[in-house]
């Protein structure tokens, strides 16, 4: 799961060289319609497609609209700008849903499967499944299609992708669009375990970062092998700590990596 | 503004304030001022490192949460508050500088994302401390109020202690502005390898000022818990209380002498419509408008409330200077 909104923040991160600190809102704000579809009857799982392409679009209006203005002046604009949007949607969220905790009615998946002694529930089954298809997706996409390579040639070099005659708001556009469309399916597939409230993203956000980060910025496999080690580290934390505890590791692992090896685990420099 | 009108601003703001915390016994209205207090005392301190050397702290609730506590554990021990002031002060600074350390090799948004892990892990230590009340936090006994035990019967003498506070605050930065240190930290900000070229010890100049703005942090944290009598970790350390800290700091302008004033005074008008001051969760439309002033700040006006009345100023005085004699 992290895995998914860790590429959504990678793909942005990379080709633009910007980091989205709103990128956790838009994760709340697509748990909500999720919430929303499910509300009149619809599986998060046939919502998904409708979920990550309203977060395309709203990935890629926001960047006409906010994100294209933020690039011309100095990069803490970029760092101010997102961070104004993040503020701006927890409040909408709080305003319009109020904090409370929202779960999809009537869930479905709630069976328990047992492979010998190990016990999974089927919901998260589901949901780490549809992520590990989504993000192996976007890797297809990023890698053999003719915009992927596009995208790739821009994080790269921008100066020498731009004289080979790619536009570069039209890629920028895209490649926010479809960060944001990760962080969309993936809002659809958290709801199948996990609730909504306006401030979902800023958890969901700092992992993604720290599996980011892991990984380096920019790498579509990185974020992957990042986000599994991340998963494991929380997990053996909560055990062996203590579970009160277990994000402690997680964020000094952030720690660690960006002050040792910044470029990441497989990133290169 | 040159030094003089600046100190004649501050003067005109203190004996205003002072005015109204000594004739004006409205305790609502009392306690919005001085929560704007210590709000600008805490944009200013943030403004120091993220504005003036340009390294954005999204984890300043840590500092805030140090003098807190500080004041927290001396009056449950009976310790007096005048000593838990310098206690928090100087763990925040050490603090800052065990942190800014290693950290402050980072650049842009990696030492940003930075400082909201470290806070975060503190955030959850905290929770986990028996020592330190875990999520409970401490309730403070109630003393005899005297100035010798910081705490008063009259909400107007809060203010006051605050609007001491705020006057240090803004002299410091004056002085900030002018010094070398404050030179080295705007050369920084625009461009680190050409200041270290000609000399800028630019890890030396950012720790110090990391340091102080902690302290000084640590102070508003400090008067926070004497006037509030609690203290927990949601509304000292949690992420949200280092977001208000960083959004007055924004709202008002980067690297101006009033901008943490003006970015605190509207965050507490905003935050009185809201309901929320502090920690509380509010119904969300003042972080609504918040956000939404931001954005239009940050994409049209990056120096903030206090750029636009630098360019009404300077209207005025082209007026002025236009105008036949």
């Amino acid at each position: 799961m992290f895995a998914l909104i860790s590429v959504g923040l990678t793909l942005i991160f990379g080709v633009m060289d910007v980091v989205n600190f709103a990128h956790g809102e838009f994760l709340m704000l697509a748990m909500y319609l999720t919430f929303g579809f499910a509300l009149v009857g619809l599986n998060p799982i046939f919502a998904l497609p409708f979920v990550a392409l309203a977060a395309f679009v709203l990935g890629a209006l926001v960047y006409r609209l906010l994100i294209r203005r933020l690039l011309d002046g100095p990069p803490s604009t970029v760092v101010f700008g997102t961070f104004g949007l993040l503020v701006f949607l927890q409040g909408a969220a709080q305003y319009f849903f109020t904090s409370d905790y929202r779960s999809v009615p009537n869930p479905p998946f709630q069976g328990t499967l047992h492979l010998g002694n190990v016990a999974l529930g089927e919901a998260q089954l589901i949901a780490g499944l549809g992520a590990l298809v989504m993000t192996a997706l976007v890797f297809a996409f990023v890698e053999f299609t003719e915009p992927g390579r596009a995208l790739r040639a821009l994080s790269e070099d921008r100066v020498a992708a731009q004289l080979m005659g790619i536009d570069v708001q039209r890629m920028n556009a895209l490649a926010f669009g479809l960060g944001t469309a990760c962080v969309g399916a993936a809002g659809a597939l958290l709801m199948l375990t996990y609730p909504a409230f306006p401030r979902v993203g800023t958890e969901f956000a700092l992992t993604a970062f720290v599996v980011v980060a892991l990984g380096g910025f920019g790498s579509v496999q990185g974020a992957l092998v990042g986000a599994i080690l991340v998963g494991l580290v929380e997990v053996l934390g909560g055990f062996y700590i203590s579970p009160a505890l277990k994000l402690i590791p997680v964020y000094a692992l952030y720690l660690v990596v960006v002050l040792l090896r910044p470029q990441g685990l497989l990133g290169r420099r | 503004m040159t030094p003089r009108s600046q100190g004649l601003a501050l003067g005109i703001v203190v004996v205003a304030l002072a005015a109204l915390a000594l004739g004006y016994h409205n305790a609502f209205i009392l306690n919005l001022v001085f929560v704007g207090l210590i709000y600008a005392v805490l944009g200013q301190s943030w403004n120091w490192i993220s504005g003036y050397a340009g390294q954005i702290s999204f984890g300043h609730a840590l500092f805030f949460g140090c003098g807190a506590y500080a004041s927290a554990l001396f009056a449950v021990h009976h310790g007096s508050p005048w000593l838990a002031l310098p206690a928090g002060a100087l763990v925040a600074a050490a603090l800052a500088l065990a942190v800014g350390f290693p950290c402050f090799a980072l650049r842009g948004h990696y030492f940003s994302i930075a400082t909201i892990a470290v806070a975060a892990i503190a955030e959850i230590a905290v929770n986990n401390i028996g020592a330190l009340g875990k999520a409970n936090g401490f309730e403070m006994p109630i003393l005899a109020p005297s100035l010798a035990s910081l705490q008063f019967n009259d909400k107007g003498q809060y203010v006051l202690v605050a609007l001491a506070l705020f006057a240090i605050a803004q002299v410091a930065t004056v002085t900030l502005e002018r010094s070398r240190l404050g030179y080295y930290l705007r050369a920084i900000r625009a461009n680190q390898e050409a200041a270290a070229s000609v000399g800028v010890d630019a890890r030396a100049a950012k720790l110090a000022t990391f340091g102080a703005g902690a302290a000084l942090a640590a102070l508003a944290g400090s008067l926070y818990a004497q006037q509030t009598l609690y203290v927990g970790p949601e509304d000292t350390l949690a992420l949200p209380i280092s977001i208000a800290i960083a959004l007055v700091g924004v709202v008002g302008g980067l690297s101006t002498v009033w901008g943490p004033a003006l970015g605190a005074l509207v965050y507490v008008a905003l935050a009185r419509y809201g309901g929320a001051v502090l920690g509380g969760q509010g119904h969300g439309l003042d972080l609504l408008l918040y956000g939404g002033l931001i954005l239009l700040i940050v994409s049209w006006r990056p120096d903030g409330l206090a750029g636009i009345g630098r360019s009404i100023r300077r209207f005025a005085k082209r007026r002025s200077a236009e105008a036949p004699a």
